[in-house]
């Protein structure tokens, strides 16, 4: 190996126990810092030296060009760099000086229901942005898992909890009595019937709540209203202070793309199934509920560099397992005859 | 610590329990023994694993107590793939991988079943978690040939199987595959659930730079072959040390207060 190639070698070593290096600061940094971090111009310098070695290697090492996985490999982590820089935020400021292309890389947007919306407040400054449509919220919706729990506690700080399902009864031991869900409410609210308040769900609203009954030996059974949106109204001389949770289960944004007044893309997204469109992917991200209604708020992130990335992933695990398992695994169970020690733990 | 008195935790010591009598029957040299006793725990780690799956009703991988019990069961398999396919040894050292596992699950993990939330629920948090805890156990067999090969040549190394050096590394060639597909399907996954395949997170730096030892290993190896095999074998060491800071960020993370983690 002459001294040039074995210079590049160290130099390819060096590159990746640096990375190791910086990846172990990050981790004890936190994202948000670690992110800045690797974005900046040090790092910047970094990355474009790793890709002119992995170049470098690749015209130099005649075997990384005989061996078709490993030329996979090498291939794969440039692409999977080159796509990562044309989908950073640098990359994108590049794109609209060289090529006038416009894009956003990460913001957000809020939209209340019934509404449409195309600006978005980008990640990086604090005015806002248009998108060359606009994104229309026709309905959020949260769902949650069945059922829910109604959670107990003593003074004494034990704990229970109790599927929220009429009929569940649970005894508490001696002294706290016996609790049973009487009733599930998914809208609770309260009609005064001959001077009576009487309890009712009503469709279409939410206000989820439990009604429930306890029983205690020579007392006459109380009964009360556990709601999920307001915990903690207890007596102070009550020896149990309840509350009634409900697990999120998805939280789901139905979304129309208008674009010159007409609708052209829409779906139902949630967490994991994001909207495509118009170079960018929307993300269901946060909601909330103000005195104009409920919205939603999504992540709009563009979609520049993603098929590299996703192009150079498929090379690099493709060439991965192509160059170490395919000798050892496939070899092994196709000829289903045992490696010998002689065959086996050739150098690479 | 706590001791689980449920048909969970039983299954758990029992499959202990076997794994430690297998491992003290395989160095006390009595084989056959110690063969039927690793058989036998693994079917009990089979029936916990198969257990917490109708607890649970989805993939039990969702946090560690789950995954401890998936590595407990996957030992045996690994072991048995790596004794007939590559022709290495050391099952010893799997009984204890499988007994050393499930501690963790049996007396320090919460098992409260959980329901998954949104980010969760995605066909990629299997293949995601599984492929992972495969990659972990193959390394971790790396790293007792890694140590076997710092310890020099003993009595119990027969000539049927692969010397240390290169059996550790015939088990990183295998175990890495799967450590980049880990890798590149938590990317896509995040991608999917967050926005970005790359999140600059505490585990995922943790688990690049795991994964970049174990490429520094294969050029290392390339560059100087067999001439330093110390220096091969703590590459080995390295990676698998960075592994388990990976795996258990999370807690471990609790040890630096402020910083950010996932799952608290």
């Amino acid at each position: 190996m002459s001294r040039f190639k074995r210079a590049v070698l160290w130099a390819a070593l060096s590159a990746v126990i640096l990375l190791a290096a910086l990846s172990i600061y990050g981790a004890f940094i936190g994202a948000e810092r670690a992110q800045a971090f690797f974005n900046s111009l040090p790092l910047a310098v970094y990355w474009f030296a790793l890709m002119a070695l992995l170049i470098a290697g690749i015209a130099l090492f005649r075997r990384l060009l005989q061996v078709p996985p490993l030329l996979l490999m090498h291939l794969g982590f440039i692409i999977v760099l080159v796509g990562a820089m044309w989908g950073s935020n640098g990359g994108h400021a590049l794109a609209r000086q060289l090529f006038g292309i416009d894009k956003i890389p990460q913001g957000q947007m809020g939209i209340l229901e019934q509404t449409q919306e195309n600006r978005v407040m980008p990640a990086d400054s604090n005015s806002t942005r248009e998108l060359p449509f606009s994104v229309r919220l026709k309905d959020f919706r949260m769902e949650y898992y069945k059922p829910g729990h109604l959670l107990i506690q003593s003074r004494t700080g034990q704990n229970w909890r109790v599927p929220a399902e009429a009929g569940q009864t649970l005894s508490l031991g001696e002294g706290l009595g016996i609790v049973t869900i009487r009733r599930v409410f998914e809208n609770f609210r309260i009609d005064i019937q001959s001077d009576e308040p009487v309890a009712h769900d009503e469709p279409g609203g939410s206000n989820p709540a439990l009604e429930v009954s306890i029983e205690r030996s020579g007392t006459a059974p109380g009964k009360r209203y556990v709601f999920e949106r307001m915990p903690g109204h207890a007596n102070p001389n009550d020896p149990l202070s309840m509350s009634y949770s409900r697990m999120v289960r998805d939280y789901i944004s139905d979304l129309e793309i208008v674009e010159d007044g007409k609708v052209v893309a829409a779906k139902d997204i949630e967490v994991n199934h994001p909207l495509h469109y118009g170079g960018y992917h929307f993300y269901q991200h946060s909601y909330g509920e103000d005195k104009l209604g409920e919205y939603t708020v999504l992540m709009v992130v563009s979609n520049s560099g993603l098929n590299l990335v996703y192009g150079g992933y498929l090379m690099l695990v493709a060439g991965v397992f192509w160059h170490f398992w395919s000798r050892r695994v496939l070899a092994a169970v196709r000829s289903r005859r045992m490696m010998t020690p002689e065959t086996a733990g050739r150098d690479e | 610590m706590a001791i689980k008195f449920t048909v969970q935790g039983f299954l758990i010591y029992v499959t202990i329990a076997a794994y430690l009598l297998a491992f003290v029957a395989a160095v006390t040299g009595r084989r056959r023994a110690g063969q039927t006793l690793f058989v036998a725990g693994f079917l009990a780690a089979v029936i916990s694993f198969v257990y917490r799956w109708c607890d649970v009703r989805h993939v039990p991988l969702q946090n560690l107590f789950e995954v401890f019990l998936f590595l407990g069961m996957a030992c045996y398999p690994i072991s048995r793939f790596c004794r007939r396919i590559l022709s290495i040894g050391g099952q010893w050292a799997d009984m204890l991988i499988g007994a050393v596992v499930l501690f963790p699950a049996g007396f320090v993990f919460n098992a409260e079943p959980m329901q998954l939330p949104p980010a969760l629920q995605s066909w990629l948090f299997t293949p995601h978690v599984a492929v992972y805890m495969l990659a972990y156990i193959f390394m971790a067999k790396a790293t007792f040939q890694a140590a076997g090969q710092l310890a020099g040549p003993g009595p119990g190394i027969e000539k049927t199987w692969l010397p240390p050096e290169q059996a550790t590394y015939e088990l990183i060639a295998i175990g890495f595959p799967l450590l980049t597909l880990g890798l590149v399907l938590g990317s896509w996954w995040g991608k999917l659930a967050w926005g970005n395949y790359w999140g600059w997170d505490p585990k995922e730096l943790w688990s690049l730079a795991s994964w970049l030892v174990y490429l520094g290993y294969f050029h290392w190896r390339y560059m100087f072959g067999r001439k330093h095999p110390a220096t091969n074998s703590l590459w080995a060491i390295t990676g698998m040390a960075a592994i388990i800071i990976t795996l258990l960020w999370v807690n471990l993370s609790q040890l630096f207060p402020g910083l950010h983690s996932y799952a608290t």
